[in-house]
């Protein structure tokens, strides 16, 4: 055919597939909803509870967990982003264009993986960057005070948005499976919220291990300074959520692969 | 060119395609017929890879569609189901589309220009009507230049103007040398554009013709005649295989033979004719008469089942 010849350089990459989903992530006005709500809240919750801390000590949480409280909500906001990017595509028809365009399915996939990861890392290390020196200027003096300088504080800055990150990809792997949104959020907030608080009821030691690998209790080994009794360290903790990530693409991509879209 | 060879599909112990072969060449509009529920649709998706099939192959260009280092630029297709996501810009979905391709952003404003949605380019696909929709996924079938296009029931929903826009879009597109495949559960809507037909019922294939032929050998192809001499010209018609009725006194409709040898034998015995019309109007029921076997049976299946 003639047009073959007249469009030699045309042809699928996985740079250019890259190229398309940063494109598609940034023209829905979802996602700039979802990151300007996820970074106010972090930093709004940050803020207000360390203006609002009368300096008891209460609870004895980790200073960097104390101010970033809010990462509660950034996890659930981010997850649903990543939900968003793949079972969104199937809820609206998009997938159809999608897997025509990119055929061979994966290199859509890891693209997607990759946006999203790179987005939620970027905007949550801003985040806590920007809420961890706001926050403190209210907690000089009390038991919380803390410096960026102090051990393991930059280490659980950076370390919390590293997490994030891995569980907006946990969550994206879901929505790929799952294809519904609705479903896919339900199976999310039941595997990183529910599931850890109803095992934790069971009686043995060896449920008390996993669960401290579970998701949020990993998020939070890694994002606290110092680590706390009866929580793993950081290092296992971000492998903990690097295992759950790829778990979940190795689903999605199973998924991906065998049935029709 | 795209061939289908022994295409089935299972659902469960439903088969919606069964042994389908065929060729859709370049160079001419090819309908792909068949009542609703036939498996035209899903035809197209195992041709485009979209559903695996249950056995058999089909193939674009000569390998499957997935294997092509640029399948935009080897077909572009429009699906029968919306595929876009209604809170990007049209811009924006193609331009997303273009990305994957490393397609300039000139040809995105090319195919938008091509397909009138310029100045809606920035609007989002949410608040566009069928019609939009209709032209939003052909311009996304168009933006790699393909050298086939496949259209899932184009027209349907179209406003007049729209139908008749991709007609002649249609027409031209084969003239360029593409290959189109285009599909209908209308058989009048494809006699207008189509010379070929790949006609299928219960997902097996009922017919792969020419429209020519079609219309040649269903039968229903008549002829009006009016006379003043038409007892005169009866004897003379008379053969076997005509079929001549009188509607009225002086006007006949003849069945099995064309005007050119009714217009001769009148000629050639001086028999004035008044009016001698051809008429083809007829073809859906030659298209309901071949695909009435595949619809009955699936009425008294359901029937069985309920």
């Amino acid at each position: 055919m003639s047009t073959a010849t007249a469009t030699p350089a045309y042809r699928v990459t996985p740079a250019r597939v890259l190229r398309s989903e940063w494109h598609k992530l940034w023209t829905l006005r979802s996602t700039w909803v979802t990151l300007v709500l996820t970074g106010a809240l972090t930093l709004a919750m940050g803020v207000g509870i360390s203006a609002a801390y009368d300096g008891s000590g209460e609870g004895g949480l980790d200073t960097v967990v104390f101010v970033l409280l809010g990462t509660q909500f950034a996890a659930l906001n981010l997850a649903v982003l990543g939900i968003l990017a793949t079972a969104g595509e199937y809820s609206t028809g998009q997938i159809r264009a999608t897997m025509t365009a990119v055929p061979r399915r994966l290199p859509v996939l890891w693209a997607k993986a990759a946006v999203l990861a790179a987005v939620a890392f970027t905007l949550s290390l801003w985040t806590n960057l920007l809420t961890f020196p706001l926050a403190q200027s209210f907690l000089a003096g009390t038991d919380q005070s803390a410096a960026l300088g102090d051990p393991g504080v930059l280490r659980g800055l950076v370390g919390n948005a590293a997490g994030l990150a891995l569980l907006a990809v946990t969550a994206l792997g879901i929505g790929a499976v799952a294809r519904s949104v609705p479903l896919a959020t339900g199976a999310y907030i039941g595997l990183v919220m529910i599931l850890p608080e109803v095992l934790r009821m069971l009686p043995h030691a060896v449920v008390d291990d996993a669960v401290r690998h579970f998701p949020a209790k990993a998020l939070e080994s890694l994002t606290a300074a110092q680590a706390g009794p009866g929580t793993t360290s950081p290092g296992t903790a971000l492998l903990a959520l690097t295992l759950w990530a790829a778990a979940s693409l190795a689903a999605a991509a199973t998924t991906l692969r065998r049935r029709d879209v | 060119m795209i061939t289908a060879q022994d295409l089935t599909k299972r659902y469960g112990d439903r088969t919606v395609v069964t042994d389908l072969s065929f060729t859709v060449r370049p160079g001419t509009v090819t309908g792909f017929l068949g009542p609703n529920g036939a498996g035209k649709s899903t035809t197209l998706r195992m041709i485009l890879g979209l559903d695996a099939p249950t056995r058999g192959h089909a193939t674009v260009g000569g390998r499957s569609y997935a294997a092509h280092p640029a399948p935009l630029t080897e077909v572009g297709a429009l699906l029968e189901a919306r595929s876009v996501h209604p809170g990007r810009t049209a811009h924006h979905h193609l331009r997303a589309l273009a990305h994957t391709h490393g397609i300039p952003r000139s040809r995105v404003e090319h195919v938008l220009a091509l397909t009138g949605l310029t100045d809606v380019a920035h609007r989002r696909v949410k608040g566009f009507s069928l019609g939009m929709g209709q032209r939003l996924g052909i311009a996304a079938a168009l933006l790699g230049d393909p050298a086939a296009v496949i259209l899932d029931e184009p027209v349907n929903g179209l406003d007049p103007e729209g139908v008749l826009w991709i007609r002649t879009l249609l027409k031209s597109l084969a003239a360029e040398g593409r290959t189109v495949l285009v599909s209908s559960h209308l058989m009048s809507e494809m006699a207008l554009t189509a010379e070929h037909l790949v006609i299928i019922g219960r997902g097996r294939l009922l017919a792969d013709t020419t429209v020519t032929d079609f219309v040649r050998h269903s039968g229903t192809g008549t002829v009006k005649v009016v006379t003043p001499d038409a007892t005169d010209l009866v004897r003379h018609l008379t053969a076997p295989g005509v079929d001549i009725t009188a509607d009225a006194p002086g006007s006949l409709t003849v069945r099995g033979t064309d005007a050119e040898h009714i217009g001769r034998t009148a000629a050639a015995h001086g028999i004035p004719l008044f009016e001698l019309t051809p008429s083809t109007a007829s073809l859906e029921e030659a298209f309901m008469d071949l695909t009435r076997d595949a619809v009955e049976y699936t009425a008294a299946l359901e029937g069985a089942a309920a």
